[in-house]
C-alpha cells in the first residue's frame, strides 16, 4: 500500500510489479509459508517498536532528570554507566539544546542552520521593538575553510566588517553575533520610533533624519506663543534606542533654560521619543 | 535673455514630457498662480518655450533658476542617463556621524578650493538620498551648466552613484567626496546601469533576498491556487524546491532590473583534441556580458522552470575571447542545480583549422 502522496506513477508501477509476481506464484501450499513469514516478520517489528518506546521513556526520565538536576545545580553523578545509559544521556542532551534552540527562537533571539552538508551555516536575526516583530536579516557564513561571511542581506550603514574584525568573528562567533543583533535591533527600534513620530505625531515636523537613524533634528510649537523649537537628538550608541545627546534651540533664547523644557529634555533622553511627545503634549509643552 | 539660460530652458523643455511638464513645473514653484494658469500644455514644444522664455524673462530668472528645474526633473526620473557607482573606503572615526549640514558645508568648500568657478546645488530627497549637481567651469570659463554632473549619495553608507563625469573631473570630486564624508578612498564599484534605482537597489541590498530557514514565515506562505481538488501535481515538491533554489540564489519578488552584466574572465581551455588551444601557457582573457531586458529575473526564470538551457531569446550572451587564434565563438549556458555555477560550452574555431573545434569547457562562479 502507498500512499497518494507517493505520486500516481509510483503506484502504477507498484502495480505492474504486484501483477507480474503474481504470475510467477506457486500454489497454495507456498501461500502458507508466506503468510508465516510474514507473522515473523510482523514479530520483529512489534519488537523494534516496544524497544523504541522503551528508549523514549527512558530519555523522557532522563530528562526531567537533567532539567531537575541543572535547575538545583547540583553536581553530576559520575558512576558507572553502561555503553546504552551512555548512549541515552546524549541523545537527552540533544533533545535539551533541541528545546533550548527553540524556546531562543520564540523569544526573538537568532536561529542558526547548517547548510551544505556542515560546511555553511544561515544565521537569521530577528529584530523587535515594542514586543512587535519587525525585519529579520540573515548571513550565510561558510565555515570551512575559514569562517567568513559569504552573503547577508544587511545594509550597508551596519558596519558588519567593522563588527566581525572587532569581536574576533573567526574564534568566537557567538559574541559577534551578539554585538551585531544589539545593532540590528536597535536600529529596528529607532527606524520603528521614527516611523511612528511621523504617523502619530502630525503636528511635529520631521526636519532631518538619516538612514541609520542615528540623528533626528524635530521641529515643535509651542502652543500659545507660537514659537517654534528646534530639537536635535543625536543617536551616538548604535546599540541603543535611546538618544545621548538632545540639543534645544529656539527664537525665544530663554525657553530652553526653562525647567518646564529642562525636564522635556529629560524626558527625551530617557523615553523613547514618540512616548515622550505623547507627554509633552499632554503637559502642554507643545502643539 | 542669456544665452545659457535660452538653450538650457530650451533642452529641458524637450526632455520632459508635455505630460509630465506641469507636475515639474508646480514643484518648481518659481511661477506665479497665474503665469502657471496661463500656459496651455496641449501646445508644440516650441510654443511652450518661447511661453516660458518669456514667463522666466519676466521673473528675471537666471540660468541657476533653471539648474533647479532641471534638477527636480532628474530626480523625479533617475532611470535616465548612465549611472557608475562608486565605493567609497576605509570610514575614519567620525565617518559614522557625518550629518547634513556639516556634509553640505564640507563639499562645497572643498570642491570650490580645488576648482575655482563651479557651480554646487545640494538638494536632500524624501528617501534620504542626498542629490548634488555640479557644473563645471575653470579658471578662466564660467561653470558649463549645459553639461552637469549629478552625484547621489546616502550619507553613512559607502556609495556614491555618479552620473556625465569625464576623465578631468573625477579626481577632483572624488577628492572633495573624500573628505567631505570623512573616508579614505573611493574605487569603483564596477556597477553601472541606465537605472538607478535597480544599481541602488542592489548595493543597498533593497530587494527581496531568500536564506534557508528552519522557520518560514507564517505570513510568507504562497497562496496556492488549487484549481481542481481532484487534480495533483506529479512534479509540485520538484517544482517548489527548484522555485526554492532559485529565489535563494537571484533573490525574490521585484528584483531590481539589470540589463547588463560584465565579467572579466580568465580561463584555460579544456580539450585534448584541440592541441593549440590546450597547449598555450597564459590563460584565455575573456570579456563575458549578459544582456537582457531583466537580467536577475530571466536567470531566475530559467532556473525555476528547470530548463537545462538557457533561453537564447531572454539573454544575450556575448563572450570575446582576447586571442588570436581564434575566429569565431558561439556559447551555449547551462545553468547547474545549485544556480551558482554557469558552465558555458565554447565551440572555437581556430585560425588553419578548417572544420569547427569541438566543444570545451569554462566554467564561471556567479557571485
Amino acid at each position: 500500500m502507498c500512499a497518494l502522496s507517493s505520486g500516481v506513477l509510483s503506484h502504477l508501477s507498484l502495480l505492474e510489479v504486484k501483477a507480474r509476481s503474481r504470475k510467477t506464484q506457486l500454489q497454495q501450499h507456498s501461500r502458507v509459508m508466506e503468510l508465516k513469514a510474514k507473522v515473523e516478520a510482523l514479530k520483529t517489528q512489534r519488537e523494534q517498536l516496544k524497544a523504541q518506546i522503551q528508549t523514549h521513556q527512558d530519555l523522557q526520565k532522563l530528562r526531567l532528570a537533567m532539567d531537575k538536576q541543572c535547575a538545583d545545580e547540583e553536581e553530576e553523578n559520575m558512576e558507572e554507566e553502561s555503553e546504552n545509559s551512555k548512549l541515552l544521556r546524549l541523545m537527552a542532551r540533544h533533545t535539551q539544546l533541541k528545546d533550548l534552540l527553540h524556546a531562543h527562537h520564540l523569544i526573538g533571539g537568532y536561529d542558526i542552520i547548517k547548510t551544505r552538508k556542515g560546511k555553511g551555516a544561515c544565521v537569521s536575526i530577528a529584530t523587535a521593538y515594542e514586543d512587535v516583530f519587525l525585519d529579520t536579516f540573515n548571513l550565510e557564513i561558510d565555515l570551512k575553510p575559514t569562517v567568513k561571511i559569504s552573503r547577508h542581506n544587511i545594509p550597508p550603514f551596519i558596519p558588519l566588517n567593522n563588527l566581525a574584525e572587532q569581536n574576533n568573528m573567526q574564534t568566537d562567533l557567538r559574541v559577534f553575533l551578539d554585538t551585531l543583533s544589539k545593532h540590528l535591533n536597535a536600529f529596528a527600534g529607532r527606524k520603528q520610533q521614527l516611523k511612528l513620530v511621523k504617523e502619530k505625531h502630525k503636528s511635529v515636523e520631521v526636519m532631518e533624519s538619516n538612514v541609520l537613524c542615528s540623528l533626528l533634528v524635530l521641529l515643535f510649537t509651542v502652543p500659545r506663543e507660537k514659537t517654534a523649537v528646534l530639537c536635535t537628538l543625536d543617536y551616538t550608541d548604535h546599540t541603543r534606542c535611546l538618544p545621548t545627546r538632545v540639543h534645544l534651540e529656539s527664537e525665544d533664547k530663554q525657553l530652553p533654560d526653562s525647567p518646564q523644557w529642562k525636564k522635556n529634555c529629560t524626558l527625551l533622553m530617557e523615553t523613547p521619543v514618540h512616548k515622550a511627545l505623547i507627554t509633552m503634549k499632554k503637559m502642554g509643552s507643545i502643539a | 535673455m542669456d544665452n545659457t539660460v535660452k538653450r538650457l530652458l530650451e533642452r529641458l523643455v524637450r526632455r520632459i514630457p508635455s505630460r509630465m511638464l506641469k507636475t515639474t513645473l508646480d514643484k518648481w514653484s518659481r511661477l506665479t498662480a497665474t503665469q502657471r494658469q496661463s500656459i496651455d500644455y496641449t501646445e508644440s514644444k516650441w510654443a511652450l518655450t518661447e511661453k516660458l522664455l518669456a514667463i522666466c524673462e519676466e521673473n528675471e530668472l537666471t540660468v541657476k533658476h533653471i539648474a533647479e528645474l532641471e534638477m527636480i526633473h532628474v530626480i523625479e526620473n533617475p532611470n535616465l542617463g548612465m549611472w557608475h557607482a562608486f565605493q567609497l573606503m576605509d570610514p575614519q572615526g567620525d565617518a559614522h556621524s557625518v550629518e547634513l549640514t556639516q556634509f553640505k558645508e564640507q563639499f562645497k568648500s572643498h570642491l570650490s578650493e580645488l576648482i575655482r568657478h563651479v557651480s554646487i546645488k545640494i538638494k536632500k530627497h524624501t528617501d534620504e538620498a542626498v542629490w548634488i549637481r555640479i557644473a563645471w567651469g575653470d579658471t578662466f570659463s564660467r561653470p558649463n551648466h549645459l553639461k552637469p554632473t549629478y552625484v547621489v549619495h546616502y550619507l553613512q553608507t559607502p556609495y556614491v552613484f555618479l552620473s556625465s563625469l569625464t576623465s578631468k573631473q573625477k579626481p577632483l570630486l572624488s577628492q572633495a567626496l573624500v573628505l567631505s564624508t570623512r573616508y579614505q578612498a573611493i574605487k569603483d564599484a564596477n556597477l553601472s546601469g541606465r537605472k538607478l534605482t535597480a544599481i541602488r537597489d542592489l548595493l543597498m541590498k533593497q530587494y527581496l533576498q531568500v536564506f534557508p530557514t528552519k522557520f518560514p514565515s507564517p505570513l510568507a506562505e504562497r497562496n496556492r491556487v488549487v484549481s481542481n481538488l481532484h487534480i495533483e501535481k506529479e512534479q509540485a515538491g520538484s517544482a517548489a524546491n527548484r522555485h526554492q533554489m532559485a529565489c535563494e540564489a537571484f533573490g525574490d519578488g521585484l528584483l531590481p532590473q539589470l540589463q547588463s552584466a560584465v565579467y572579466k574572465l580568465e580561463t584555460k581551455f579544456r580539450d585534448h583534441t584541440n592541441k593549440t588551444m590546450t597547449e598555450r601557457d597564459e590563460p584565455f582573457r575573456c570579456v563575458v556580458k549578459f544582456a537582457s531586458t531583466n537580467l536577475l529575473e530571466s536567470l531566475r526564470h530559467s532556473a525555476s522552470s528547470g530548463t537545462q538551457k538557457v533561453l537564447k531569446t531572454v539573454i544575450r550572451i556575448t563572450i570575446i575571447v582576447f586571442c588570436k587564434e581564434v575566429s569565431y565563438v558561439t556559447i551555449t549556458w547551462y545553468v547547474t542545480k545549485s544556480c551558482r555555477i554557469l558552465t558555458a560550452s565554447l565551440q572555437v574555431s581556430t585560425r588553419g583549422h578548417q572544420s569547427p573545434g569541438r566543444n570545451s569547457h569554462i566554467v564561471m562562479l556567479l557571485h
